[in-house]
């Protein structure tokens, strides 16, 4: 975000959500609302992770705590189903893969590097221990 | 400028006395002030409240005051305390006692040689409004002393002044005005 | 409206508190958070009483704490509503570090401050302590002498703070007991003009604004912080000083009351002044103008509008003066006092040629008699005829014991 001089801001300790008025925010998906450049979803935090979730959809049960638990919001989900993850605002910190409760976990932390694809491919079997 | 002094117990009425009448006299175009001593009172504890009367604007916030009156609403302050400070060769003193004037001036010897009236204005309130808050009567007999206003006319304003009161009470207030009016000594 | 008007007469018989009170009724205060403390409770007392007597559309959230109230008072500031409240001394101290917030975000609160001394010891009565204490969270400050002032700078402060180029708080001081609860004749005006002289509140930025959502109370840190403060004292020097000038003016067409930001009594062609605040003022021009029929050049200044300090208009009332006497009626804590200080900067740099000395006065309702005062313009008519401060530059009035002179 660009530094503005003492003159050249609205006063108070006072930060707007979105450029203009929005009057159906619930109804508009986050890639159409006109989020403010001080609106932290303009804010990439995609350099913080070492490691990455990489979300396997042949096991998802869409019981949705990924969604919940996620504290930066960035489980993305349509209609009530797990479709994928935010990369600009995840983490990396692995509690969608703590809280995933199928066997095999749908979500799996591998290094930020790591090819997806090569590791859907070896996605681990059913632990028959459990 | 006309200054009198309340000594009054914190509950009997006195910052409610002075600012009725403070309020009356406002009406004949004079100004007025109203104020009072607490420091963290108590009910019962001894109290002073003050009132300054003038044809200009008040602007004199000092406490100290030289009193044209003194008005003593509860019966032994005037006996354990020392109602006459800074006072005044004119100063007027009306007190409430069961006392005649002359057996006041004896248990009080402060008062002798001073310009004392009495009035017992507890039995009085006891008598009409039925508690014994003697801050109205006393200014009925403040209007018979002063003549200050034909007392008519401060029964009437003092029925305006006491409007958020009940009914019964005001016209028990107007009685107790004037009685004390027709009694005091 | 779905509220009842009230009938007043032309002279009401109001104390301070009552006379606050009936502003903030007639102003329609939307909001008021409060937690009571002597002597300002019936301020605070009085709109709850109005409000239950549907005299008032409004809301009265009665919280735990001063703390508590500001923050009450911050959140329904930010949520769009006018906003007001009452504190004194010690809660005036709890509440002190929700007055910064509440001025860093730029929420335009009325906060009436009815003047008490700061224990220990554990003190009810006036002085101005507490006004101090607060002096710069960065709110506009203005001082009350007397019921009737109490009354009209409530609204004058709601005219400038509700401004959308000023968008800062506003505290009215007034002196415990001596305004607060002494009744004075006070001129009244009528609802509809009082309503009408404030007007109705227009919202900025307000969270009740669905289609605009803020965020309000922000974190910054070395990056954006001091840009935020220097705005805040920008708007404070630049834009205020000519808002008040202007609610002033406005205030006087509509009553005939002439307010200023520093208010002069018998300055003309005075050798020596009294500079004061409070009701100290009133008592020091009764005594002016008996010493003035006495043939003695003498007058006084009160301070009337504490901040934004009238350092300018301080400046030039004073400056062809020959002895000024600061009264201070705040323990300094180790320093000189505030107007002693302030009154220093508006002439230092400047030709003026000004004795002058600072008094320490009425602490925890300490009385400041007339005798007082003739005393103290005779001290200030000895450094004149000397030429030079005859005694140390800050003394005490009215202490009992060995006298106390420092500096």
């Amino acid at each position: 975000m660009e530094y503005k001089g003492w003159d050249e801001f609205e006063i108070g300790a006072m930060l707007r959500s979105f450029d203009g008025a929005i009057d159906d925010i619930a109804g508009t998906a986050q890639a159409d609302r006109k989020y403010s450049e001080n609106n932290s979803y303009k804010a990439s935090v995609a350099d913080w992770r070492v490691l990455k979730p990489v979300f396997n959809k042949d096991y998802c049960i869409d019981c949705q705590f990924c969604w919940i638990f996620c504290p930066d919001v960035s489980i993305i989900a349509r209609d009530k189903k797990m479709i994928g993850i935010d990369m600009d605002h995840c983490k990396g910190c692995g509690i969608c893969v703590e809280v995933c409760p199928t066997n095999p976990k749908s979500l799996l932390m591998f290094l930020d590097h790591a090819d997806s694809e090569a590791e859907l491919a070896a996605w681990p079997e059913k632990d028959e221990e459990e | 400028m006309l200054e009198i002094r309340w000594h009054s117990r914190a509950g009997q009425g006195a910052v409610t006395g002075a600012k009725g009448l403070a309020d009356v006299i406002s009406t004949t175009g004079k100004h007025v002030q109203a104020f009072a001593f607490y420091g963290s009172a108590k009910r019962g504890a001894s109290m002073t409240a003050y009132n300054r009367v003038d044809d200009e604007v008040i602007m004199n916030h000092e406490k100290y005051m030289k009193p044209d009156y003194v008005f003593v609403i509860d019966p032994a302050l005037a006996i354990t305390t020392d109602v006459t400070i800074n006072h005044k060769d004119t100063t007027k003193y009306i007190v409430t006692t069961h006392l005649s004037t002359q057996d006041l001036i004896k248990a009080q010897p402060k008062f002798v040689g001073k310009e004392v009236y009495t009035v017992d204005c507890i039995q009085i309130a006891l008598d009409t409004i039925g508690r014994p808050i003697p801050n109205t009567p006393m200014l009925g007999a403040f209007m018979k002393i002063s003549g200050m206003y034909d007392i008519e006319f401060f029964k009437e304003n003092m029925n305006r002044v006491l409007a958020k009161l009940p009914q019964k009470i005001i016209d028990a207030n107007m009685v107790a005005i004037q009685r004390a009016y027709d009694e005091v000594k | 409206m779905a509220f009842d008007k009230m009938e007043l007469r032309d002279i009401e018989v109001w104390d301070g508190n009552h006379a606050a009170a009936q502003a903030l009724r007639q102003c329609q205060v939307d909001v008021i958070c409060a937690y009571p403390i002597t002597p300002s409770t019936p301020i605070v007392e009085g709109y709850a009483q109005f409000k239950a007597d549907n005299y008032i559309e409004g809301e009265y959230v009665l919280v735990e704490s001063e703390h508590a109230a500001m923050s009450g008072c911050i959140g329904a500031s930010a949520a769009g509503g006018r906003v007001a409240t009452a504190t004194s001394s010690q809660g005036l101290a709890l509440m002190v570090e929700t007055l910064y917030q509440a001025a860093g975000m730029r929420l335009p609160i009325i906060l009436n401050i009815v003047n008490r001394a700061l224990a220990a010891p554990l003190n009810v009565n006036g002085d101005h302590s507490d006004m101090y204490l607060c002096r710069d969270s960065g709110w506009i400050q203005f001082d009350a002498f007397s019921p009737q002032e109490a009354y009209d700078l409530n609204m004058i402060a709601f005219r400038v703070s509700e401004d959308h180029d000023v968008r800062i708080p506003s505290i009215i001081n007034q002196d415990g007991f001596l305004t607060s609860h002494t009744a004075q004749g006070v001129h009244t005006i009528t609802d509809d003009v009082v309503y009408n002289f404030v007007g109705t509140f227009k919202p900025m930025n307000d969270m009740l604004d669905f289609e605009h959502p803020v965020t309000h109370g922000v974190q910054t840190e070395e990056d954006w912080h001091f840009e935020h403060k220097a705005r805040q004292h920008n708007d404070m020097m630049t834009v205020v000083p000519d808002k008040i000038e202007n609610a002033f003016s406005d205030f006087e067409k509509l009553t005939g009351r002439k307010y200023n930001k520093v208010e002069c009594y018998d300055m003309d062609g005075a050798d020596i002044a009294i500079v004061c605040m409070g009701t100290s003022v009133e008592t020091v021009r009764e005594v002016v103008s008996e010493m003035r029929k006495d043939g003695l050049k003498v007058g006084v200044v009160g301070l009337r509008v504490v901040r934004p300090f009238p350092f300018a208009e301080i400046g030039d009332t004073l400056k062809d003066i020959k002895a000024v006497a600061a009264l201070d009626r705040s323990a300094p804590g180790g320093a000189a006092g505030m107007l002693f200080n302030e009154i220093s900067g508006s002439l230092f740099n400047t030709d003026s040629k000004m004795l002058l000395s600072g008094f320490i006065y009425g602490l925890g309702g300490r009385d400041l008699t007339k005798a007082n005062i003739r005393d103290l313009y005779k001290e200030l008519q000895a450094n004149v005829d000397a030429g030079k401060v005859l005694t140390k530059q800050q003394q005490f009035i009215g202490v009992r014991g060995p006298k106390l002179a420092y500096l």
